[in-house]
């Protein structure tokens, strides 16, 4: 997390994308740009905090919406800022849709589009962080014994320590050890703790 | 005949008197002797079958007084009720051919002519013909009663006395009536100048005008300018004041003695004088002399028409009753009239006017009229047609008027349409420049060392905002409302700019437009904004056309090439294209297979392609989609032209 963000524009007007990444340099933030959305695609992309600042109307090739698809079709979670030349509602409101944190109209603001771009990148910064932690409980969760694992989908079913035992025909000490065991490898401090994990856990499991 | 002899040889009397003889009577020229022959002796049955009269003039045979005593004479003759009469002349040709030998020669030639079949009567004209007449009467025609016409009474009482048989009415010279006539012609005149000669005859003439001028004393102070050398009297004509008449006679020699005719002098008289001069003679009229009393040829030819007819009916010359002078007409020449300002109303009807061409009117009255009414309703045709084709212009400018609003208001409905792409024109240096100058703020406030790359976005700052300039100029262009210009265009440059407008509005319709340009310029005459109206019309149809299409068949290509004489733009797309049915009225007003169309692009189009002599017309492609495609003649451009257009 200590990592800078970067910003990739994607803006086939040379001019305009030059200026935006003047702008952005002089803000103090990294930027990278790309001529369409194809140049763009063939770039491997860093694993870094960062946004993307797209145009909505680039020719030929892949459109801003596209794009934007593709991306998403990926697994790339980087948060899109869209900036169009028309001024098109029926565009705005697609790409709004599909998730886009802002859309904006050209000639934008320097401030309109920094905070747009802050906005953007405080939420890659929690999604990474949310991804982050998704992945840490994962991580934890892959670290159960098959027998720790049986006895956390019974506890979070709540059934009792005794029933459990029963149904594992194990003893109801071993039980609460290896309830202890998950507790500690999950990092959970509570049977709530547990459940609210069980539901997190599938809830990834589901968005998988 | 005897007495009458020495007389029929004038020469013998010297000069004078051949000059008298001229002078007076070439100008009546004319007339001449006549012979009659008499029926005496001859079976009536005879005479009732072969009448006829020659008549013998002094003068030639074109002389105008001849010509006009002729025609009176003859009609006289035919109206009389008598059997037809031949008339036959014969001409002198007096005074070139005025000798003796000369006269012996052609009295012989008319004996021999005539003397098979001699004329009832003859008829002389002019003195000179009396006299040749008389001279060899015994030899000719004797016993054949003469008439005699245009000879002055003083001429016969020359002769002392006529056979019986030779009648006629001689003429007088009217010497007041003509002075009488001057000063009622000239109100004003308080003087009049009677200018006469030296000569016997001269003198004659001096003496009966002192004995009537006390006449007009009452009337205007009269002076004689009598026998003065033609030196002194010229001098004294040219200075005389405003309110003189002069009078004249002519003279047959001056105060030096030098010789003249009356009609010579007369014309040196009138070239110089200051006042308008008036005298008896008819030879006088052409001379510069305004006129005067004097004697009609025409009356004298119906006089001795009267005469023969009256011995012709066999009354004896010396019964007939004649009157004793005929009467005298007045003469005048207009050009005078006009030059000494005479009132036109004071002349009367009955006056001989010479060198006054008849007008139209008078000459062929109906053929005017006529001609006139054609012209006048001409006339009123063609400004009726003026008229109309004036209305008809006017109409045709509002019509031209309402096809340029047209023109225009479909411009302004384009550039509605292409809005989007026109703002995004427009925005992307805008939002360009606005990034620059926010980055080079931000530079600045940082503090650190910028400056060059200030420099470079100062430089792109320009860039972009002569882009946008060029994207608004060519907006403007499209948007002016002009009247239909013509202009020597490069047809390839203005597709260069419709294209780049286009482009914009095919991007954010993600359709591609191929554009195919020659490298070498068409040169155009017409309006270069209208041409790419209809350009950018014809592409927009292409991008409808293409909308609902795959992504592989949105594409629409816009050519233009150029052969020797004409430049061609093609518009194709491979869109839905144009159903059979619908292709012949695609170029309607009005008529639309769109949803939102208003059916004018196509007809304005072609509206404006025609009055650019060029075509329209669609090509429609095998298989899908549409070509349109839009012919303009090329302009024949010098190479100074091309140079000098931008």
């Amino acid at each position: 997390m200590s990592e800078a963000p970067l910003v990739h524009v994607v803006d086939d007007d040379d001019s305009l994308r030059t200026a935006l990444l003047r702008l952005l340099g002089a803000a103090g933030y990294e930027a990278r740009g790309y001529a369409s959305a194809g140049d763009f695609l063939l770039q491997p992309l860093p694993d870094r905090p960062g946004c993307l600042l797209l145009d909505l109307n680039m020719p030929g090739g892949p459109s801003g919406l596209e794009l934007q698809a593709a991306l998403r079709r990926q697994g790339v979670a980087l948060p899109v800022v869209f900036l169009t030349g028309y001024g098109d509602v029926a565009s705005s409101v697609r790409a709004l849709q599909t998730g886009a944190v802002d859309f904006l109209s050209k000639p934008v603001e320097g401030e309109t589009l920094l905070k747009a771009l802050q906005r953007a990148l405080s939420r890659d910064a929690r999604a990474r962080q949310a991804r982050a932690q998704a992945a840490e409980l994962t991580a934890r969760f892959a670290s159960l014994s098959s027998r720790e694992r049986q006895v956390f989908d019974r506890v979070v079913m709540g059934s009792l320590n005794k029933l459990i035992a029963f149904e594992l025909a194990i003893s109801e000490r071993t039980v609460k050890a290896l309830r202890a065991q998950v507790m500690h490898k999950l990092g959970a401090h509570s049977v709530a703790d547990l459940g609210r994990l069980a539901e997190r856990l599938r809830q990834l499991a589901k968005d998988g | 005949m005897s007495a009458a002899a020495p007389l029929n040889t004038p020469r013998c009397r010297g000069p004078s008197w051949h000059a008298l003889r001229r002078a007076w009577l070439r100008p009546h020229a004319a007339l001449v002797g006549l012979l009659m022959l008499t029926m005496v002796g001859l079976p009536v049955a005879a005479v009732a079958k072969a009448r006829s009269v020659l008549v013998l003039y002094a003068f030639g045979r074109l002389l105008p007084a001849n010509i006009e005593f002729d025609r009176a004479f003859r009609e006289a003759i035919s109206t009389t009720g008598l059997p037809p009469v031949s008339v036959f002349d014969e001409f002198l040709d007096q005074p070139r051919f005025a000798n003796e030998t000369n006269a012996r020669v052609l009295a012989r030639y008319l004996r021999d002519k005539y003397a098979s079949q001699p004329p009832d009567i003859v008829v002389v004209a002019a003195s000179e013909a009396l006299l040749f007449l008389l001279q060899h009467r015994t030899e000719l025609f004797p016993r054949v009663p003469v008439v005699h016409a245009a000879v002055s009474r003083s001429v016969l009482d020359s002769l002392a006395s006529l056979p019986a048989d030779v009648v006629g009415v001689p003429i007088e010279y009217d010497f007041s009536g003509t002075i009488e006539q001057a000063l009622r012609w000239h109100p004003q005149a308080r003087r009049l100048l009677i200018v006469t000669g030296s000569s016997t005859s001269d003198r004659r003439f001096e003496a009966r005008l002192r004995a009537e001028a006390p006449r007009f004393r009452s009337r205007a102070a009269v002076e004689f300018l009598a026998g003065l050398p033609t030196d002194v009297l010229l001098q004294r004509l040219a200075e005389l004041p405003r309110d003189s008449v002069v009078f004249t006679t002519g003279y047959f020699e001056d105060g030096d003695g030098r010789e003249f005719t009356p009609r010579s002098s007369a014309e040196a008289m009138a070239r110089v004088a200051s006042a308008p001069i008036y005298g008896p003679f008819d030879t006088f009229i052409g001379t510069g002399v305004v006129g005067g009393r004097v004697p009609s040829f025409a009356d004298m030819g119906r006089q001795s028409a009267e005469i023969v007819s009256a011995l012709l009916a066999g009354v004896e010359p010396g019964a007939l009753r004649l009157p004793p002078v005929m009467p005298n007409a007045l003469a005048v020449d207009w050009r005078q009239v006009r030059r000494w300002r005479i009132d036109e109303n004071m002349i009367p009807v009955a006056a001989r006017v010479h060198f006054r061409d008849p007008t139209l009117l008078e000459e062929h009255g109906g053929i005017v009229l006529a001609a006139t009414s054609v012209l006048l309703l001409q006339a009123l045709l063609i400004g009726w047609l003026v008229f109309e084709r004036r209305r008809r212009r006017l109409a045709e400018q509002a019509t031209q008027k309402q096809r340029f609003e047209l023109a225009h208001a479909s411009r302004l409905a384009v550039v509605g349409e292409l809005s989007a792409s026109i703002a995004h024109q427009i925005n992307q240096p805008l939002g360009a420049i606005l990034a620059n100058a926010e980055a080079a703020e931000l530079m600045l406030e940082s503090g650190g060392d910028c400056r060059d790359e200030l420099q470079r976005i100062l430089s792109d700052i320009r860039q972009d905002d002569l882009r946008a300039g060029e994207v608004i100029r060519h907006l403007r262009s499209l948007l002016e409302k002009h009247e239909c210009e013509r202009h020597l265009f490069a047809l390839d440059a203005a597709a260069r700019d419709v294209a780049s407008l286009l482009q914009a509005e095919a991007r954010r319709r993600r359709i591609g437009l191929e554009v195919r340009l020659p490298n070498t310029p068409a040169w155009v005459l017409g309006d270069r904004v209208q041409i790419q109206q209809v350009m950018i019309n014809l592409i927009l149809n292409a991008m409808d056309a293409v909308a609902e299409a795959t992504a592989s068949r949105r594409a629409v290509v816009f050519t233009l090439d150029s052969d020797a004489g004409s430049a061609t733009v093609t518009v194709r797309d491979h869109g839905h294209g144009i159903p059979p049915q619908d292709q012949p009225r695609i170029f309607d007003s009005f008529f639309s297979t769109k949803e939102k169309g208003m059916g004018l692009g196509l007809a304005i189009a072609r509206s404006i392609v025609e009055t650019h002599a060029g075509r329209i017309w669609l090509d429609p492609i095998v298989g899908e989609g549409a070509a349109f495609c839009v012919e303009l003649p090329l302009a024949v451009v010098a190479e100074e032209a091309r140079a000098g257009s931008p």
